[in-house]
């Protein structure tokens, strides 16, 4: 039915917080999908390896549609209590963490686990439960985003959200000692691994680093909004 | 009774319906909104207060439309039956005016399209050569014109005031925010009683202002308004807020969610606070368009997480619009009329 209204009060625009909130756990699920299919890989259990891929692949590509969202719905019109282009920077970054899950599921699916040495497999597991810490510290961050918006940006709530902040990074840098770590062990192991096998687990250190990587940087352009507010 | 009479009344009655159903219903619709009120009560209280703020503040601004723009004692001593005619022709046009944009969904205040239709039979009084073009009351005029600037300016620094006290007080201090919310949905219930007070005060006119230029020109009534055509205005709002206006406030209601307790007593109580002031100084203003000014004043002091400013462009360009077809349609609804009656 058509509404018969004279009104006004389209004044009050969809907020962008709310799907962008909606899109950090888009994000963070795909990580934990990951490390599902992480240990999948490990076993060498193919199926669910798949099965997984296929999940973070929607999941990734739901981030994606947000995204859209988020973004048409921000025209020059629409005034925001943050700056426009730091909004949209933190949403880039934030957009990067299901972008990396996805690439580190495909990157496992494209050579199975067949002779990894065991310590290699668990420092694999190591460090994608380090990734996935970094993630799900972040999406505890992304949800005080509701918080601040309701006290209006209090002192109180932004020092809050100021103290978790530095967490994230430091459990990113975890996982930067972790991905070294491992890179050395990978290549004490060349002989066992082989070559094209060692260039395979490089590219998988980077991609699980990436997720912890764009999580610290996410909560990082996070901080920035905030501040310049 | 004069058969122009009961034509008036029955316009009025129309009009007062139609601002019942929709600016009334916008004006409640923050309630709704934020949740703090259930649709019957909303529909209760904006009937109740509606009606009292018709009846008993709603006189001030009736006399602006009856008599503050066009000198209708001149006319009226020269021939009653010409002031009837125009006020018919003036509360038609506008009530044409306002069903077109309510059909369309554009902004349209009522009271523009009033102040701008007796304008039009004004004017057309002028050019038959019953009244000089500088017997209009220019000078008023310009102050009702100038308020509509103003009010929506207003709403918005009373609503970024009241909201920035309400931050610093009480969200910023908060331990259990949506205890603090919670508290603010029981003031809101005061701020809705408020609003349609200030709403009936003011926009009575708009329905009756017509019927009571004619009443006193006729010798029908006094220098004062009759409480009995504030009454009637005020019924035919309460009516058009019952039968028509409750799936407004819905419709509304459930699109503005965004707005707290905290951000909707804000905004609500600046702009009751800025109409029922205009009701004092007799000027008839819109009360969507100064709730636009408020939501707008909460948005900048931080309140609300998008506010989406096309809306002063479409305000902006109905006002434009609304006077000069308004007061068009009236010139020629009155020629028309003129044939038939005179």
């Amino acid at each position: 039915m058509k509404d018969y209204i004279r009104s006004v009060l389209d004044v009050v625009g969809e907020s962008p917080f709310v799907p962008l909130e909606a899109h950090a756990k888009k994000g963070v699920l795909a990580v934990e999908k990951l490390a599902e299919a992480m240990e999948a890989y490990c076993a060498g259990n193919q199926a669910v390896l798949e099965e997984r891929t296929i999940e973070i692949d929607k999941l990734e590509h739901d981030a994606d549609k947000l995204k859209q969202k988020i973004r048409a719905g921000i025209p020059s019109s629409v005034k925001l209590p943050v700056d426009k282009k730091d909004l949209l920077s933190f949403l880039k970054q934030q957009d990067s963490i299901a972008d990396f899950a996805q690439a580190a599921a495909y990157w496992m699916n494209l050579r199975p686990c067949k002779t990894l040495p065991e310590e290699i497999k668990n420092g694999f597991l190591e460090l994608m439960g380090a990734s996935l810490k970094t993630t799900r510290l972040y999406d505890e961050l992304a949800g005080e985003l509701y918080k601040l918006l309701a006290t209006s940006f209090s002192k109180e709530e932004v020092k809050e959200t100021m103290t978790i902040i530095p967490e994230v990074e430091k459990l990113e840098h975890d996982v930067d000692v972790l991905e070294t770590a491992l890179l050395k062990r990978i290549f004490e192991n060349e002989e066992a691994i082989g070559g094209a096998g060692v260039c395979h687990l490089i590219g998988l250190v980077e991609r699980i680093g990436g997720v912890a990587d764009k999580s610290a940087s996410s909560a990082d352009r996070l901080r920035t909004m905030i501040l310049k507010r | 009774m004069d058969l122009l009479v009961i034509a008036l009344i029955l316009a009025g009655l129309y009009m007062a319906w139609n601002i019942g159903a929709n600016d009334l219903a916008n004006a409640m619709g923050t309630s709704v909104g934020t949740g703090a009120l259930s649709l019957k009560q909303v529909i209760i209280i904006a009937g109740v207060f509606e009606f009292l703020g018709a009846v008993f503040f709603g006189e001030r601004v009736t006399s602006t439309i009856a008599k503050g723009i066009v000198p209708i004692d001149v006319i009226g001593s020269i021939h009653p039956d010409i002031v009837a005619i125009g006020m018919l022709a003036a509360i038609l046009a506008a009530g044409f005016w306002v069903t077109l944009t309510t059909f369309y969904n554009l902004p349209v205040s009522t009271s523009h399209s009033i102040v701008g239709s007796v304008l039009g039979f004004g004017l057309i009084a002028a050019y038959n050569g019953t009244i000089a073009l500088s017997d209009i009351h220019w000078g008023e005029l310009t102050k009702i014109v100038a308020s509509w600037f103003i009010s929506p300016a207003l709403g918005a620094v009373v609503a970024y005031l009241t909201f920035s006290v309400i931050r610093k007080l009480f969200l910023h201090r908060a331990k259990d925010l949506p205890l603090v919310e919670r508290k603010f949905i029981s003031l809101q219930l005061i701020t809705a009683c408020y609003m349609a007070f200030a709403h009936g005060s003011n926009d009575v006119a708009n329905a009756v202002g017509p019927l009571a230029a004619a009443l006193r020109v006729m010798g029908v009534t006094g220098l004062e308004v009759p409480i009995w055509v504030l009454v009637m205005g005020g019924l035919g709002m309460v009516i058009g807020m019952a039968t028509w206006g409750y799936k407004v406030v819905e419709t509304i209601g459930s699109k503005i969610t965004e707005l707290t307790p905290t951000r909707g007593f804000s905004a609500e109580f600046a702009t009751a606070s800025v109409v029922l002031l205009h009701s004092y100084s007799s000027l008839p203003i819109s009360t969507t368009h100064t709730l636009v000014g408020s939501v707008i004043g909460v948005g900048l002091a931080g309140g609300i997480a998008a506010v989406d400013l096309r809306v002063i462009w479409r305000i902006v360009s109905s006002w434009i619009a609304t006077v000069p077809i308004a007061a068009l349609t009236s010139a020629l609804i009155f020629v028309g009329l003129e044939v038939i009656f005179l």
